[in-house]
């Protein structure tokens, strides 16, 4: 259980990432979360939104260098001490994750190198993996 | 059968789509057009009797009615009658930039103000500009030199121009305007800009020829494809290419996107305008000098010493038949190797390499020598970057700090640091392993670095 993330290569300047959510609002793209981070010299902006590939298909058309991953999506009960609690399984397991970020505060999208293991072993752990359907779901029901 | 025992029936349509460059590649140089076989393709002692016969008049002309000349001149002792053989070009100063500027605006002339017909100018970086005036015959033999170039690409009467250059004070602009013209072809007037619009322009008008900046065309190629034009199918079957140097790869990529012959030519301002040289289809690096109206000499850059022919130096150029403003061996600063052995396309003129890089664009870092053009060179020779780049120079804690933006294409990008870095890496050893200098390399996002219609800025030194 995994959901698709896009991945968009930027140089740090202000201005850039604004020209791609203008084009996110145009196609009528919902941006469910975002991460962005950079080495000082360029950036690479990730999205998690609700048709990916329709969003990818709007970024090529501008020419933007993209790619399509995916991450796990982790759902956190709304309790002081869950981040705590699902980073130390990840930890105590030797997951290795090369980014993490929140979609809403709890749901958080996590990247690791080999999905299927990561999945294998959270499995029998007391978390709970979410897809796109979850998150639509819950979103809905907030909005 | 022809005189020329050509079967008509073979005779190539260089108007076809690729025609011209096929003929070419086959070697059937008898097959494409050249505008003035009389004088293009006339012997060397020929050329050079004429070269004499126009350098004396030139000479007399211009010691008789510019003041500053005559001046320089006396100074240095020598009269029009010392100039005796092609050789004895070496007797007269030499004029700079600065010259033009300082006499800013007429005081080059050599023909009342009446008698002239058109006025250009070109910017300059700093202070004044620098003032050009045409009369009649000068814009006569200024679109002789451009319907030459013109035909070299295979441009023919029929076919139908879009000027894509800004018209105004730039020479480039009704400088070629005026040429294709004269060859009988139908210009199209579009200007810079608005690029959908001159695609629509090549669409609605059946539009042949496009006469444009590189950067400018690969700007038109690159917004045609984002639109769906499909430039295989297209009209466009030639590119005129002016305004700034042309690199060789991105050349060849506009030539494979938009499905054209490129040529581009050489010229300056300051002795005429576009039109001095122009691309053959022979060899695509060498440019024919129009030699009846150009003398050239290749020196020293720093001083002033003619080299050997065939080595690398500076252009000078002595226009021979130009009357508003005569100008005597012109220091262009730019870099070049001339050659004057035969070219397969059956012209005679001299050949000069194209200028890949002028004597005062050459940076100095950490004490060594580079040039924009080994950057480029070493740019296009990389898969996964763009021919786009930029190179910015600072003083860093006393130090000299080059760095290269590159930018990448969108296939090249992975989301990871650790592949984007390692690729980083690659592109500044390979930097590097040329110029034997260390350099910053920045990876910017496709169409991150800015496309200019006019020249486009590769360097900004930031020191001092
Ligand atoms: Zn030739």
């Amino acid at each position: 259980m995994s959901v698709p993330q896009i991945s968009v290569f930027l140089e740090s300047r202000p201005g850039h990432l604004r020209r791609i959510l203008d084009a996110f609002v145009e196609a009528d793209i919902n941006v469910r979360g975002f991460s962005a981070s950079d080495t000082g010299d360029y950036g690479v902006v990730r999205f998690i939104v609700d048709d990916a590939n329709r969003a990818n298909e709007v970024l090529k058309a501008m020419g933007c260098a993209t790619a399509v991953s995916e991450v796990l999506c982790l759902r956190l009960p709304d309790r002081p001490g869950e981040l705590a609690r699902v980073m130390g399984i990840i930890a105590e397991r030797d997951l290795n994750v090369l980014y993490t970020y929140s979609l809403i505060s709890t749901y958080i999208a996590v990247c690791v190198k080999d999905i299927p293991h990561a999945e294998e072993i959270l499995r029998d752990e007391p978390v709970e993996l979410a897809d796109s359907k979850d998150i639509a779901a819950r979103l809905d029901g907030i909005a | 059968m022809t005189a020329t025992g050509i079967n008509e029936a073979e005779k190539i349509d260089v108007s076809v789509k690729g025609a011209a460059l096929a003929a070419a590649n086959a070697g059937k140089f008898d097959q494409l057009p050249i505008y003035d076989r009389a004088i293009e393709c006339s012997s060397r002692e020929r050329i050079r009797a004429i070269q004499l016969e126009k350098l004396i008049a030139q000479v007399e002309w211009t010691y008789e009615r510019v003041e500053w000349y005559r001046r320089k001149m006396d100074e240095m002792g020598v009269k029009p009658s010392d100039i005796r053989t092609l050789e004895d070009v070496r007797k007269l100063p030499f004029t700079d930039k600065s010259a033009l500027r300082d006499t800013f605006p007429y005081g080059l002339f050599a023909v009342p103000l009446d008698e002239v017909v058109e006025l250009h100018a070109s910017s300059g970086t700093t202070g004044k500009p620098i003032v050009v005036g045409y009369n009649d015959h000068d814009m006569d033999v200024w679109s002789d030199c451009i319907a030459r170039l013109s035909q070299m690409a295979g441009v023919v009467p029929s076919d139908r121009v879009q000027m894509a250059f800004g018209y105004g004070m730039f020479t480039g602009g009704f400088g070629l305007h005026y040429g294709l013209q004269k060859l009988g072809c139908m210009m199209i007037p579009a200007g810079s800009g608005n690029t959908e619009r001159q695609i629509q322009m090549i669409q609605d008008y059946g539009t042949t020829v496009l006469v444009a900046t590189p950067t400018y065309a690969l700007h038109i190629c690159e917004v045609g494809e984002r639109m769906g034009y499909d430039w295989a199918t297209s009209t466009l079957r030639v590119g005129l290419f002016g305004g700034e140097p042309c690199p060789p790869g991105l050349k060849q990529e506009i030539e494979s996107r938009m499905h054209i012959v490129c040529t581009d030519n050489y010229g300056l301002t300051e002795v005429m305008g576009p039109g001095v040289s122009g691309e053959c289809l022979a060899n695509r690096d060498m440019q024919h000098i129009a030699e009846d109206h150009f003398l050239w000499e290749v020196v020293d850059p720093e001083t002033g010493v003619p080299v050997p022919e065939g080595e690398m130096g500076e252009l000078v150029l002595t226009p021979l038949d130009k009357q508003a403003i005569p100008v005597l061996r012109y220091r262009t600063h730019d870099l070049t190797r001339v050659v004057t052995d035969k070219c397969a396309c059956g012209r005679t003129h001299a050949r000069m390499q194209k200028v890949r890089s002028r004597s005062d664009d050459m940076l100095i870092i950490r004490g060594t020598n580079v040039f924009p053009s080994q950057v480029e060179d070493v740019l296009t020779s990389i898969e996964g970057v763009t021919p786009h780049y930029r190179i910015i120079v600072e003083e860093v804690d006393g130090l000299d700090r080059m760095t290269v933006q590159t930018e990448i294409k969108p296939e090249t990008f992975s989301d990871s640091f650790e592949e984007m870095d390692r690729f980083r890496a690659l592109v500044a050893e390979k930097l590097k392993s040329v110029l034997l200098v260390g350099v910053r390399v920045q990876l910017i996002e496709p169409g991150g670095i800015e496309r200019t219609t006019g020249k486009a800025k590769h360097v900004e030194d930031r020191r001092k």
